[in-house]
């Protein structure tokens, strides 16, 4: 072997700024760019002139670049209230692996043999079992499988034209050091990771404009559109144009980035178990404007989690008939329920024989060497040299390996031989294969590290297609990376070099081509709107708590005696009627116990454990954000990240009025950044509209809770607690540039109930709700005349249009508190009566799905 | 002997239910030793589909859902069935290590056909101490159906008929230590015990015909659901045998459904969304029918 030092065919790099300097294949692995004599490999030929021209600066500051393009593009992913807003699951590694197109070709056959032979398992498996009659599979592959479901196997002879089980397929592949190309393990249950690749594909090649041209990558867009063409051709027939969605596991979901770009990418619906409803033996999609069908749905969760009536899981995710719309062929589920079945490991250990049997030829990209122990042989020869393998268990739980990997190595071999001779079906052990290596671009320079290829192949009608290119994951570990595509360290895009010119393809619109305008968005999900209206709702709630809180705290860490603020006792009872401190403190004789209310009402407003207080009102608010957030704009998730953290970073205990007081105050700011930014940077969608009949209908409640509170119950008109009124509506200043200093009753209740002219009012509210509900969809024919909630809206705001209150006031002035009281109980009554309207129309079509009791 | 069989099964719920998808095993099976004449599956309110398929047990299942506001949900079905005279049970069997055997081999077809239920399954999985209990009566070299007939005896003695002491969520393994329950507790306990030494047992579920007290009238509505169990005995093929009374089924035992356990086979599975709580009463048939 000659010397390391010499790379890529040129004299030795001594220019410590090259990309290249420095450069060092790891000893005894295989290295993806340079040949054993230190010479680039034919696919990489000329790449270094290519790159070193770039040079290292302008490839750094491409390289900020494409991180904004990737936070432009609209989908960052990080699981749910994670503070860091992590965007993606691991860092993209803009140097490609390049791969030329002879040896990729080669292993592309290679895995449409595999795909077409699991196809042919499977389908065997859950039909007639004669791989299993005949011998050719032991029967405890099925019957002592965790993951084998009885309800799922046919017992009905096969129909001519059925479509796929495995629509999609995924390999993960490993090189060894003899430069052959290993299966490490088989994905069929719901493959992952062809989003990521285009994602890393889109980011690379723009960064590397000139090399990627020049060089003649294969493109992926092809692949896609055999994806489009798989799942248009095996829709339900007669459904020309079908409607397919992708199922997702929901915002929460490490996978979700990759759901929602593939969304884009291929213009489906995002959708989730609750979206889903099967009626007459076909799915539909709950919208807002009725129910509309899906003919073919890309399946995230597992199969257990897919169907709650027939599978028997208690996930969400599910939808009570799934497995029966698919067996009557009205719903192409991709993959079929029960796919999972063969990518456990143990099938890799009969995959030779298999393949020879079935298909009458060897198999031509070999797995990595699988024993499984219920074979007694094969359990004596993994006893005997466990050290140097690779223990699995036998059948495959998804998101179990890496856990379990991590176990079995801290257990000791005594321990592993016992738990092996004890349940030998359940175990298999794999060779451990040193993976190749390959440059990563790191601090402006390039170095080796471990990579593992995720391969993606869709069944075309008699064939099957492998995406020209993959992902790359990336690890400086040695050890086995076959676990779950989100693992890894990093991970790279895989160029495939060919010799011929490429033909370009996109299903992205092109830059030249005009994009046809949209004025409205898709259909929006019910379950979107019903988050929507609650964040709505959650942050008018949070905003009435966190004024009211702060009037109480500035008169109590003010200078004067608590005699100086009359209010106090009445302002304290709101307090407690909004469930923020105790009601045992909201007493006549207030006075004497100030010091105990003092105390208490940090720790109670703070608390996280009591159900109403402003700290838990913060964290819904959160979580229903958190639950839309692909519809937020960056910056608003970021104010709502900020909110959160200051609330989680507040310990009741030690926190005082000042803490308090300060606290409200940053809060306020933040939810009127939070309102500016809905009403200056949302568009008019319908997802708008139920946000905000959220915050309006709050807004109306908190208003005409308030004044029953405080001024009704309390009798009290005193001015003091006719400004902390006006205080809390923030209409103060509005107030004296109206009428200066005299603080009375008429014009205080002008101004919060019947003034339309002023956002904080009652009948501002009212008016806006009766505009919103007007525009909400009318599918359904709900008979003559206008439709419960329409009604409702326009009773309200003719009930504040029609009321007098100069009469109102004087009448009450006079000591007849009823005119207004019936004002507003007539409000109390009418405002959860709409709210329950759109509710029962628009929001809960469904509610959580759940089991009979057992018979 | 020919029965007609009355199965109502209700629900009441104390809020509205606004769609509900439910899976039914209520049919009889037909074969050898059982023919069904007629069935017939009463839905109150009106399902809006109905789909029938055969599971991979070969008992027959029924698919429907309601998609209209409901409070209550009825499901009558009703059976004519004629149970024949069975076989006598044989007297020479084999070792039931030679029937253990002959599964896990893959030659014989049905012996590997039988073998499905010698693996663990939800309600039935196996156990150290279930295979202590069972070794009692399978000693070496016994006879598979002699041993089992001995095993069912020694189950039904030890084992006291409690239906307080378990629910239909119980464990197999807690009947087990607590030696009492009802019918699907005898018949998981036993079905455990025999998989634990490698055999293949079956769960039974249908109906026993009640027969009344000397001199009194037989109460209609008054039956219930029944279950027991089937061992594969090589040869013999599937044997049954009734661990709650002490008996191998005659002409008195109707049955609906086989499947590993409970779990396959449960009569009514059902998902729904509204409805607040729910009760569930069931009234069972069974009446000989030259009794009308």
């Amino acid at each position: 072997m000659q010397s390391q030092a010499q790379t890529l065919g040129g004299p030795p790099n001594t220019d410590p700024g090259s990309l290249f300097a420095g450069y060092t294949p790891i000893a005894g692995v295989y290295d993806e760019m340079l040949d054993a004599s230190g010479r680039p490999r034919p696919a990489w030929n000329g790449l270094r002139p290519q790159l070193e021209q770039i040079g290292a600066e302008e490839l750094s500051r491409r390289w900020a670049q494409s991180q904004r393009l990737i936070n432009e593009n609209g989908i960052v992913y990080s699981a749910y209230g994670d503070p860091e807003g992590r965007q993606r699951p691991w860092a993209l590694d803009p140097a490609p692996l390049l791969l030329h197109e002879s040896e990729w070709d080669v292993i592309s056959a290679g895995l449409a043999q595999r795909a077409g032979l699991l196809e042919i398992v499977l389908d065997d498996l859950y039909g007639e079992q004669k791989l299993i009659a005949s011998g050719l599979l032991p029967p405890e592959l099925v019957y002592g499988h965790p993951g084998y479901r009885v309800a799922l196997q046919r017992t009905a002879p096969p129909s001519d034209n059925r479509p796929p089980n495995l629509l999609m397929y995924a390999a993960d592949l490993g090189r060894s050091p003899d430069g052959k190309w290993w299966v490490l393990a088989d994905r069929t249950e719901a493959p992952s990771g062809v989003g990521f690749a285009l994602e890393n594909r889109l980011v690379t090649s723009r960064m590397l404009a000139e090399p990627f041209r020049e060089r003649k990558v294969r493109r992926l867009a092809p692949f896609f559109l055999q994806l489009q063409q798989a799942l248009r051709r095996w829709a339900p027939t007669g459904r020309t144009n079908p409607s397919i969605a992708i199922l997702s596991q929901g915002a929460s979901h490490p996978n979700y980035f990759e759901d929602a770009y593939l969304t884009r990418y291929l213009g489906h619906f995002l959708v989730e178990g609750e979206d889903l409803t099967v009626r007459n033996r076909r799915l539909w999609m709950k919208t807002l404007d009725g129910l509309t069908p899906i003919d073919v749905l890309i399946r995230r969760p597992n199969t257990d989690d897919c169907d709650p009536l027939e599978l028997r899981g208690t996930n969400p995710a599910g939808v009570a008939g799934l497995v029966q719309a698919e067996r009557d062929g009205a719903l192409l589920l991709a993959n079929a329920a029960g796919s999972g079945l063969v990518e456990s490991p143990v099938f890799m250990a009969f995959m030779p024989r298999l393949c020879q049997e079935l298909l009458g030829e060897p198999l031509s990209l070999p797995g990595v060497a699988t024993w499984w122990c219920g074979e007694p042989a094969s359990l004596e020869f993994v006893l005997a040299n466990l050290d140097r393998m690779v223990l699995k268990r036998a059948f495959r739980r998804r998101g179990e390996e890496s856990l379990l990997t991590a176990k079995f190595r801290q257990t000791s071999r005594d321990a592993l031989v016992k738990m092996i001779r004890d349940d030998p079906h359940s175990f298999v052990a794999q060779e451990q294969l040193s993976r190749s290596a390959s440059p990563s671009y790191r601090k402006k320079q390039l170095q080796p590290v471990r990579v593992a290829l995720r391969a993606f192949v869709v069944a075309g009608e008699d064939t099957h297609y492998v995406m020209p290119g993959a992902l790359a994951r990336t690890s400086t570990d040695s050890g086995p990376l076959e676990t779950s595509v989100l693992s890894g360290e990093g991970s790279k895009d895989v160029w495939i070099i060919g010799d011929k010119p490429v033909e370009v393809i996109t299903l992205l619109p092109g830059e030249q081509e005009p994009i046809e305008l949209v004025r409205i968005g898709d259909e929006l999900p019910s379950r979107v709107a019903d988050n929507s209206y609650w964040l709505g709702r959650h942050l008018e709630r949070a905003d009435a708590a966190a004024r009211l809180v702060r009037i109480v705290a500035t008169r109590l860490t003010s200078e004067g005696d608590s005699t100086d603020f009359p209010e106090l006792p009445a302002l304290v009872r709101a307090l407690a009627e909004k469930g923020q401190i105790e009601p045992g403190y909201a007493v006549a004789e207030m006075r004497d116990r100030l010091p105990a209310v003092e105390a208490a009402i940090p720790r109670e407003v703070l608390s996280r454990t009591q159900t109403s207080s402003l700290a838990s009102t913060v964290d819904r608010m959160f979580g229903s954000a958190a639950k839309v957030r692909d519809r937020l704009s960056r910056d608003t998730w970021r104010i709502m990240l900020r909110v959160n953290d200051d609330f989680r970073h507040q310990r009741p205990v030690a926190a005082n009025l000042t803490d308090l007081l300060n606290l409200t105050n940053e809060l306020i700011l933040d939810l009127a950044a939070l309102g500016g930014m809905v009403v200056e940077s949302m568009t008019r969608t319908q997802f708008y509209r139920f946000l905000d009949i959220g915050r309006r209908l709050e807004r109306a409640m908190q208003a005409v809770d308030l004044l029953r509170t405080c001024l009704v119950e309390s009798r009290d008109t005193s001015p003091a607690l006719l400004e902390a009124l006006l205080e809390s509506a923030d209409s103060l200043m509005t107030y004296r540039a109206r009428y200066r200093a005299s603080v009375k009753l008429a014009p205080v209740l002008d101004l919060l109930v019947t003034d339309e002219t002023n956002p904080r009012s009652i009948a501002y509210q009212l008016n806006t709700l009766e505009r919103h509900v007007g525009k909400l969809p009318r599918a359904d024919d709900g008979g003559p005349g206008a439709p419960p909630e329409q009604r409702i809206a326009l009773a309200l705001s003719h009930a504040v249009r029609m009321a007098d209150i100069r009469d109102l006031c004087e009448a009450y002035e006079l000591n007849n508190p009823k005119p207004l009281t019936r004002l507003l109980s007539d409000l109390e009554r009418d405002l959860p009566a709409l709210s329950h309207a759109i509710a029962l129309k628009y929001l809960t079509h469904s509610g959580p799905p759940r089991q009979l009791a057992p018979t | 002997m020919r029965y007609r069989i009355r199965h109502t099964t209700k629900y009441a719920y104390s809020d509205t239910v606004a769609v509900c998808h439910n899976l039914v095993r209520l049919a009889p099976r037909a074969f050898g030793g059982q023919s069904l004449d007629s069935y017939r599956l009463i839905v109150s309110p009106d399902p809006a589909d109905l789909a029938k398929r055969i599971d991979a047990f070969g008992n027959r299942v029924e698919f429907f859902s309601i998609q209209r506001a409901h409070q209550t949900l009825t499901m009558t079905a009703i059976s004519d069935v004629e149970v024949f005279e069975k076989p006598l049970t044989p007297v020479d069997s084999p070792p039931w290590e030679t029937v253990r055997d002959a599964m896990s081999c893959r030659i014989d077809q049905e012996a590997l056909r039988a073998y499905r239920y010698v693996f663990p399954s939800i309600h039935a999985p196996r156990h150290a101490s279930l295979r202590d209990y069972a070794a009692a009566s399978f000693t070496p070299g016994r006879p598979i159906v002699e041993a089992s007939t001995e095993f069912t005896s020694r189950l039904h003695a030890d084992f006291k008929y409690d239906p307080r002491a378990t629910t239909v969520s119980t464990p197999v393994l807690e009947a087990f230590e607590a030696r009492a329950g009802v019918c699907q507790d005898f018949a998981h306990v036993q079905i455990a015990c025999l998989r634990s030494i490698g055999l293949a047992a079956r769960y039974v579920s249908g109906y026993l015909r009640t027969i009344p007290p000397p001199g009194k009238k037989r109460l209609v509505g008054a039956d219930a659901s029944h279950a027991w169990i089937g061992v594969y005995c090589g040869a013999d093929g599937w044997i049954d045998f009734d661990p709650t009374n002490d008996c191998i089924p005659a002409t008195d035992h109707i049955t609906i459904a086989i499947g590993r356990d409970y779990a396959d086979i449960s009569p009514i599975q059902g998902v729904f969304v509204g409805g607040g709580s729910h009760t569930m009463s069931v009234s069972v048939d069974v009446a000989p029918r030259d009794e009308r």
